[in-house]
């Protein structure tokens, strides 16, 4: 018996008998390479499983088993609402991922009151300097209303269809609260720019806080940075704006998706 | 401590007493108990993980039985018909009218923000509130629930005052919206799903649209040149009418519909 390590199974050797192209060779050998050392076969096989277990046959909707496509077709272009909101709220993430590079979240620069801030002047400055900055702020405004619009519009559609009855109530509460969320998102942004309508709305948004009895002060705390608007206010407003809702709010919009797909998408009936 | 000095004959008492299909001395794993995972070919089923387990887990192994056993008779009465083709193929018909759809509307988009760049107003002054004060379109409902205070109730009792804050009074008028728009899947139940089949729920949708467009005309009372006493009646007294224009016109709907059905009925079997 040798020490010679006794590869049984010598996938090279086995690679050299094959008559393969230059691309399969690269691919076989990267899949060896790496199932080597990260046993990748073994989570392929768990893929595939799930994917058959996923694929299973369906039974009939039911306007497939009623033949009932030719009465409702009207209402099949509702049904893209949903996701034409997420369509928007991917084109605003990506247009204020760009507006951050340029944004300060910063009340400093006023000398008297009335003078323009910091975080105002670099909205000036994406306006007038930064090149498509207008273009890019005015997308990314548009974009947010595009996503209000058409997450009020799917709910509606949801609402006039019947969409939330058993067993899709959860889903329904859920959809709820990601409106409160979408609110609370164009709410934070609408309070960055740091101009007058800007500053008079979190003024109401903090005058709010504090007529809530027992928890108010503490809300206007967490929410504003205290009971008189200024730098911490727009830094709170900031980092809920770029950093806590957007994860906060993708992750609920995974879910509320996922859950739609594991329970079916609602027909008409 | 004092158990290890026994170990001989409780160690020969559990060799005999082993329940999980003869583990041996070897198999055990350091310290532990018995190794009773079963070999890979044997996974145990519900009813196996029911018998080993207690309490909490064991109900829930129990509840599990008997959803897998309801699921069971479900698909073995189940007349359906079980479909060849589950779809439109992922590639290429999917993915090109999403495609298509995406850009078209992301196309909008653009297009908009091209021929519409906001405004841009003067720089926050805590010193001077702005004659308007508004949010974004979006809000403007929740700014007119904001603007509700003359229908706060006041209380003889007390001498006339407010029983809560005007503030406090738009707070809660949202949280009385947010809480009945929850309930509504516990509210309305059964299988109906058109609004012809629910005309009381399709009224009463309809007179939620129109109360967010009042509430937001509330919100710019300033800027309508009607007085404040018919404004406030308008904004309840229009999603009244409104539900009822929509109640009635789905019972029409609803009424030649059945007329529609009836009379196929009676060509199918004339009346004697």
């Amino acid at each position: 018996m040798s020490l010679k390590k006794n590869d049984e199974m010598d996938h090279n050797a086995w690679l050299k008998t094959q008559d393969l192209t230059v691309i399969e060779t690269a691919f076989l050998t990267t899949l060896i390479w790496l199932d080597k050392r990260l046993r990748i076969v073994d989570y392929l096989e768990l893929l595939e499983t799930m994917y058959y277990r996923a694929n299973l046959q369906m039974p009939k909707s039911h306007t497939e088993q009623y033949d009932l496509d030719n009465k409702f077709w009207y209402w099949y272009p509702l049904y893209s609402l949903g996701s034409l909101s997420i369509i928007a709220y991917l084109v605003a993430a990506v247009s204020g991922a760009l507006l951050g590079f340029y944004y300060s979240p910063s009340t400093a620069g006023a000398v008297a009151q009335g003078d323009p801030t910091a975080a105002y002047n670099s909205i000036v400055a994406i306006i007038q300097d930064v090149q498509f900055g207008h273009m890019l702020r005015s997308i990314h405004r548009w974009s947010a209303q595009f996503m209000v619009a058409a997450v009020f519009l799917h709910m509606l559609r949801v609402y006039f269809t019947g969409s939330y009855k058993e067993p899709r109530e959860v889903n329904w509460i859920l959809g709820i609260v990601l409106i409160g969320l979408t609110l609370l998102f164009g709410f934070s942004g609408y309070v960055l720019p740091w101009k007058q309508l800007s500053f008079w709305a979190a003024q109401i948004g903090v005058e709010m806080a504090l007529a809530t009895p027992l928890v108010g002060e503490w809300a206007a705390q967490l929410m504003f940075g205290g009971f008189t608007l200024g730098q911490a206010t727009l830094v709170r407003m900031y980092i809920l704006h770029v950093f806590v809702l957007p994860f906060v709010v993708t992750a609920l919009i995974a879910l509320h998706v996922g859950i739609v797909w594991v329970q079916g998408i609602a027909e008409p009936h | 401590m004092t158990d290890d000095t026994t170990t001989p004959t409780d160690a020969a008492d559990a060799d005999r007493a082993v329940t999980d299909g003869g583990t041996d001395e070897e198999a055990r794993t350091d310290g532990g108990p018995p190794a009773t995972v079963p070999p890979d070919d044997e996974t145990p089923t519900w009813t196996d993980r029911k018998e080993r387990s207690q309490g909490l887990s064991r109900l829930t192994y129990q509840y599990f039985e008997r959803s897998r056993r309801e699921d069971e008779d479900l698909r073995a009465e189940s007349t359906y018909v079980e479909r060849d083709v589950l779809g439109f193929p992922a590639w290429p018909h999917e993915t090109i009218r999403n495609l298509a759809i995406t850009s078209f509307f992301v196309g909008i988009m653009l297009l908009v923000s091209a021929i519409l760049p906001p405004h841009f107003g003067d720089p926050a002054n805590p010193g001077s509130t702005p004659a308007i004060i508004l949010p974004d379109w979006y809000l403007y409902w929740s700014f007119g629930l904001l603007h509700l205070d003359p229908i706060n109730p006041e209380l003889a009792i007390l001498g006339g005052e407010k029983v809560m804050s005007d503030e406090l009074y738009g707070l809660v008028a949202h949280g009385v919206i947010f809480g009945v728009i929850t309930l509504v899947p516990f509210l309305n139940k059964g299988s109906a799903r058109r609004p012809v089949e629910e005309p009381f729920w399709a009224a009463v949708g309809v007179s939620g649209v129109i109360f967010s467009v009042t509430l937001g005309v509330l919100a710019i009372q300033n800027l309508v040149p009607i007085e404040l006493d018919l404004l406030l009646n308008l904004v309840f007294l229009l999603p009244v009418i409104g539900a009822v224009i929509t109640y009635a016109v789905l019972k029409t709907l609803r009424e030649g519909y059945m007329y529609d059905l009836n009379r196929r009925y009676y060509m199918l079997r004339p009346p004697k």
